[in-house]
């Protein structure tokens, strides 16, 4: 990597200055990396807010532009969950909106004219210029090395395990969540270790940041009363740990209170009853560290440890009491589903729906942290060996992020700066040693030993050093092949990097890539050809339901109200749209009269072989319907005799019947010779009889079929139901019922 | 037309409270009968989607003295469609375009009158040739109001057969050009002379008359109705941003159009698969799905997007003949149907403005440079900008663009990319509008101060001088509460 020669350059660069120069250079440049290797979507397709919830947040800061911060702080939206609207402004973190509205006004008063849009996109790669910059401030807290901190801001810089939250695009929390939480991190440290009441309050003032811009900020609302925890349990209580963590508590929590969507979470739920009862257990410990500063003696001192201990289990005893009756909120479905993965798919099949939700498989590890994952436990290995306050946070911190990272794809976010920093300090650690070019002293100078350490030995012999003063391996050889060795696994990292974040994390989602015959690039724009065409083509105020994977989206492009969204706070209206979508057109047309819905969107895949379409994902929406209605949709009858999950002509006849299966299918079998018709995702050939749509129109398909629009039928002007209208349409007339009528009509006039 | 509309309400007010200064001006309700038409050929144009009609008549002047203004009657409505007039002597083409106006003589009737003023007065007796043409934007009725998707357009014009004319017209005749010969239905009038019946059909022309002898203000009113399978390209706003650097040495063009289709709608929902099939075996479509912008030769770097971004079916090719711009719409677009976008591009600012001897510059743009479409494109309101650099002053516009479209022009200041004063940014507002205007040019001259020139390059060095020298003062500056560093 960059850092290696530029390191070198470091050393040989006599004055501090130089040092301090050549850093910041380094630093910058580490930046620049960051955010360039962030910018292939850009590059690639253009400038555009990726998959889904970014949209929400983009829409989210166009209004705070448009309308100002105390409009988008009361924020009413009637747009979505129609008919129940959303108290907007009081259900989201601000932090990120804010951010971009303020840079955008900043850039306005220079006379800059930037779009709003390239900001969104670009926020998420000019924040990770900064994290890397909080990530070498976090390293060179822990050690002396000077370059570890470099290289943790490289590891932080272009990890994949970062990238993959963000890429440009990305416009979503997380952007600048991981920032503040290092920083935070940072701070706290900094804190702990000069017992300031500043670097508390700052400490504080960016957890505020942090808990308005993210739900994660839980995350340090545990690590942080854990790491006073066990400090205090490994007796390293000190006046230190108290003026910052008081500070820190006390600022930090009434500073996470002012935001609407947190308010008084943080005194009545169990997620943050840990650092309010450190807390009170470090005024106690003060307390009695007052106390015993006054009073030796053994006995007494036993006591009062016996009298903490009693305090303690006794306020544990009355939380437990408190949370069983009601007063504080026991731990959310999400927090369950943490402890227990099987927790969520049983009990809570709407976040289990989500990819991102799901435990982490094993190779994920490597594949978006590369060779950090094996140095991670050598860098926490040397953590052991100091194991200072700072080095105990960093244990803590990886114990309590591996796990979590274990269990949720999406947490790995949160265990990538611990990784970086502690495998930085390994990696350091080892270039420091094998790196120096000092020459030994000639009477310490055994030649025999540098022959036989071979490089089977090295790192231990380098990881002993670091307890000594570093003399260095003195044989060319084997330092030769360690740094050799590192240089390859560095640059393999950065090559992996690359790799991984051009092919995996770089898709916008909403537009898709294909290749011509000719290798040229196709764009495949379905989903904004679809939006566009309802933005511009329906009444203002028509109503969309579709899933609700669609819902930001077709909020932020499409521009028209929505039954349900990617916030998905009420599940029994998310229920009733699966309801109408997996039951009978005659159960479904009521449901989407009574929600005033206009069209209905479905995602389908078939002509194009694309996998995320709706057909995929219609058994999560049966059995979120399945939730609420157990008797009316169940998940069992979409399933075969044999248990398998067609589409095909074996498909079951509740599947057929289905309106999620109807409007996919509706009118495919046109497009082929008879019977020809075949669904290029699951690889099976339709019947040749299509089904038929009584209640709904076709309304729009865009062109490789992806989206389909409906419209949802008006009343039949005669009063008939639908079906028989419609038959009637087809000519399917049944002659003798229309005969009698006609003649009983004639009798009675 | 608002204004006039205003200022009609106005004067009928007027006219309520006093009737005395309601009698004195009527007089002046129609226009004094001081021409006649003595030879009238009306030529009327539906072949694109829009309509051109072309006037020429033989005037004479039948009073004693001199008359230098003429007056043609249109209706209110007509007149908020009007686009484009131009007159012009057809004997004599150096006499340029003459000024005209539209005027309201009778509040409480609904004809307004276009006034041409003749440049030098036609003394009595003397016979001139004026030879007036104008635009009809939004003339057509689709009928069938709405279609299937694979049916035939066809399009229905009301026109009166005799010119309305604010004089007697002794002779004249009506053409009507159609795009192709099927016309299945128009209104027939009994004939006059040798003719049984009019109109005459002659491939895809409609000749009605020539009439005889017709009194001042004679309709009659006829209907044609004729296939027109091509869109109806209706552009309800088109703002066009062209912004010159010269630091840059280049001048950015950003257009931003607001698009209708202004046909006949679908009678059924949109349906795709018709509509692939469709495209396959036959492609002639009232739907629009291409649009063909030619732009300057050296024109580079063209986008083009929409609200929600970059949209990718566009081929632009440039090469030394042409620049041709090629977009699709995301979605074919149907009667009814609304698509808006934006396209922009850059050219080399050498191919536009040239520096003049007494130290200014000149700035020549066409004034519009919208789609080239066989079927047409009509405008209904242009917003032309066109920004120029910080600190150009005493500027000046002259377009070809026929003088009564522009209803408005002014200069405003328009500040972006780190400015201090602002740009001098020209405002011209045009209305109804069509692609026949596409070659017009529109020429901007402005000075430009070496000062002026000189101000961003300063403005910039100097601030960022301040904030390096604040941060070093601060930097050197000691805040510790205790000094006990030293």
């Amino acid at each position: 990597m960059s850092a290696d020669p530029l390191h070198v350059l470091a050393n040989a660069g006599k004055g501090q200055s130089t040092r301090t120069v050549l850093r910041v250079i380094i630093l910058c440049l580490i930046a620049a990396a960051a955010i360039a290797s962030r910018l292939f979507s850009v590059i690639r397709f253009e400038s555009i807010i990726h998959e889904f919830d970014p949209w929400f947040n983009f829409r989210a800061t166009k209004y705070l532009v448009a309308n100002g911060f105390y409009n988008f702080w009361n924020w009413f939206d009637d747009r979505t969950w129609h008919p129940l609207g959303r108290v907007t402004g009081g259900t989201l973190y601000p932090g990120l909106m804010v951010t971009s509205g303020a840079i955008y006004h900043a850039l306005r008063t220079l006379t800059i004219p930037v779009d709003i849009r390239n900001i969104c996109v670009l926020l998420a790669p000019a924040f990770s210029g900064l994290t890397a910059f909080a990530a070498y401030l976090l390293t060179n807290e822990m050690t002396t090395s000077s370059s570890a901190g470099l290289l943790a801001a490289v590891f932080m810089g272009i990890t994949p395990g970062y990238i993959s939250r963000s890429v440009a695009g990305s416009y979503d929390n997380e952007a600048i969540a991981i920032f503040l939480l290092v920083f935070t991190f940072y701070l706290w440290i900094k804190a702990l270790k000069q017992g300031s009441m500043l670097w508390g309050a700052l400490c504080a003032l960016f957890y505020g940041y942090m808990v308005a811009s993210w739900g994660g900020y839980a995350f340090i609302t545990c690590l942080l009363p854990l790491h006073a925890f066990v400090l205090i349990c490994m007796g390293r209580y000190s006046t230190r740990l108290y003026v910052s963590y008081t500070t820190w508590y006390a600022l930090g929590t009434l500073a996470s209170m002012q935001i609407p969507f947190v308010g008084f979470l943080p005194v009545k739920t169990s997620e943050h009853m840990p650092a309010l009862g450190i807390f009170g257990f470090l005024q106690l410990l003060g307390f009695l560290d007052y106390v015993r500063s006054a009073i030796p003696g053994r006995q007494f001192q036993t006591f009062l440890w016996l009298f903490t201990g009693g305090v303690f289990s006794v306020a544990l005893a009355a939380l437990v009491v408190v949370t069983s009756a009601g007063i504080i909120a026991p731990w959310g479905g999400r927090f369950y589903s943490l402890w227990d993965t099987s927790y969520a798919k049983i009990h809570i099949p709407i976040i289990a729906s989500v990819s991102e939700h799901q435990p982490t498989a094993w190779p994920a590890f490597f594949f978006d942290l590369n060779f950090l994952i094996w140095l991670f436990p050598a860098g926490v290995y040397l953590c052991f060996q100091q194991l200072a306050d700072e080095h105990v946070f960093l244990v803590v911190y990886s114990l309590f992020g591996s796990y979590f990272a274990g269990v949720m794809v999406r947490l790995m976010l949160t265990l990538t700066p611990v990784v970086c920093v502690t495998a930085a300090v390994a990696a350091s650690s080892l270039l420091d040693t094998y790196l120096s070019d000092k020459s030994p002293n000639p009477e310490e100078y055994h030649p025999e030993d540098s022959n036989d350490a071979t490089s089977k030995k090295a790192p231990k012999a380098g990881l002993k050093s670091t307890n000594k003063p570093v003399v260095g391996i003195y044989g060319f050889v084997s330092k030769g092949v360690i740094v050799s060795a590192m240089t390859i696994y560095l640059l393999l990292f950065v090559l992996h990097c690359t790799w991984v974040t051009s092919n995996a994390y770089s898709s916008p989602s909403v537009v898709l890539a294909s290749k011509m015959p000719d290798g040229s690039q196709h764009i495949i724009d379905d989903y904004r050809e679809a939006y566009q065409w309802l933005r511009q083509n329906t009444k203002e105020d028509a109503k969309i339901m579709s899933w609700w994977d669609y819902g930001y989206q077709i909020g932020g492009m499409a521009d028209r109200p929505t039954l349900v969204d990617n916030n998905t706070w009420n599940n029994t209206h998310i229920a009733t749209v699966g309801k109408a979508m997996s039951s009978s057109e005659e159960v479904s047309y009521p449901i989407m009269r009574q929600h005033e819905v206009d069209y209905v969107l479905v995602v389908f895949g078939g002509l194009l072989g694309y996998s995320g379409d709706d057909i995929n994902k219609f058994l999560w929406m049966v059995r979120i319907a399945e939730g609420i209605w157990p008797d009316e949709v169940k998940e069992r009858d979409f399933f075969t005799p044999r248990g398998e999950y067609r589409v095909d002509g074996e498909a079951t006849e509740t599947m057929k019947n289905s309106l999620m299966y109807k409007m996919s299918y509706y009118n495919y079998n046109t497009l082929f010779p008879p019977g020809q018709a075949q669904d290029r995702v699951r690889g099976s050939r339709l019947p040749e009889v299509g089904p038929t749509l009584n209640v709904l129109d076709e309304a729009f398909t865009s062109e490789n079929w992806i989206i389909r629009i409906y419209k949802v039928k008006d009343l039949d002007n005669l009063g008939r139901d639908h079906a028989s209208a419609a038959a009637f349409e087809r000519g399917q007339k049944k002659k003798r019922p229309a005969k009698r009528r006609g003649t009983r009509y004639l009798r009675t006039e | 037309m608002k204004t006039s509309a205003v200022f009609s309400a106005a004067l009928s007010l007027v006219a309520l409270v006093s009737p005395s200064a309601a009698k004195s001006t009527t007089a002046l309700l129609t226009p004094p009968q001081v021409f006649k038409n003595t030879n009238l050929v009306h030529v009327i144009s539906v072949e694109k989607n829009y309509v051109k009609e072309n006037v020429n008549v033989l005037i004479e002047n039948i009073s004693k003295e001199p008359q230098d203004e003429y007056y043609l009657p249109f209706t209110a409505d007509q007149v908020s469609r009007l686009g484009g007039v131009e007159v012009k002597d057809r004997k004599d083409a150096s006499a340029g375009p003459f000024s005209t106006q539209t005027v309201e003589l009778d509040p409480e009737s609904d004809t307004l009158y276009l006034r041409i003023q003749l440049p030098t007065p036609l003394k009595a007796g003397v016979q001139q040739t004026l030879g007036i043409t104008y635009y009809f934007l939004d003339a057509y009725k689709p009928l069938p109001a709405s279609i299937k998707q694979d049916d035939i357009q066809f399009l229905a014009y009301s026109f009166s057969a005799y010119l309305p004319s604010a004089y007697a017209t002794l002779k004249q005749k009506t053409e009507v050009k159609f795009p192709s010969s099927t016309i299945p239905d128009y209104t027939r009038l009994p004939g006059s002379g040798d003719v049984k019946e009019f109109p005459q059909k002659q491939g895809s022309k409609l000749t009605y008359g020539p009439f005889t002898e017709q009194p001042a203000g004679a309709v009659e009113p006829v209907q044609v109705r004729f296939e027109f399978n091509k869109p109806v390209t209706h552009i309800s706003e088109l703002q066009r941003d062209i912004e010159v650097s010269h630091w840059g040495g280049n001048v950015a063009f950003e257009e931003r159009y607001t698009l209708y289709h202004h046909g006949a709608n679908l009678s059924s929902l949109f349906n795709r698969v018709k509509w692939t099939q469709a495209n396959y075996y036959n492609p002639t479509t009232h739907a629009l799905k291409e649009l063909k912008f030619p732009l300057r030769i050296g024109s580079a770097d063209p986008y083009y997007t929409d609200v929600i971004g970059n949209v990718s079916t566009s081929r632009f090719r440039s090469n030394k003949r042409e620049a041709l711009l090629e977009i699709k719409p995301r979605y074919p677009i149907f009667g009814g149907w609304k698509y808006p976008f934006t396209i922009g591009w850059n050219s080399d600012a050498k191919n536009f403005v040239r520096a003049t001897a007494s130290g200014g510059y000149v700035l020549n743009v066409p004034f519009l440079e919208g789609p080239k479409q066989v079927e047409g494109v009509e405008y209904e309101n242009v917003r032309v900008r066109v920004v120029l650099p910080e600190g150009a002053e005493n500027v000046k516009y002259h377009t070809t663009i026929p003088e009564i479209s522009i209803t408005d022009a002014s200069v405003v200041i328009h500040q972006t990319f780190l400015d201090t004063i602002g740009r001098t940014a020209l405002i011209i507002k045009a209305r109804n509008l069509v692609d026949d205007f596409r070659e017009r040019e529109l020429v901007v001259s402005y000075d430009l101060p070496l000062a002026a020139r000189l101000r961003k390059p300063l403005v910039v060095f100097g601030s960022a001088l301040v904030v390096f020298v604040s941060t070093w003062v601060l930097g050197s500056l000691d805040f510790s509460f205790s000094s006990k560093r030293k």
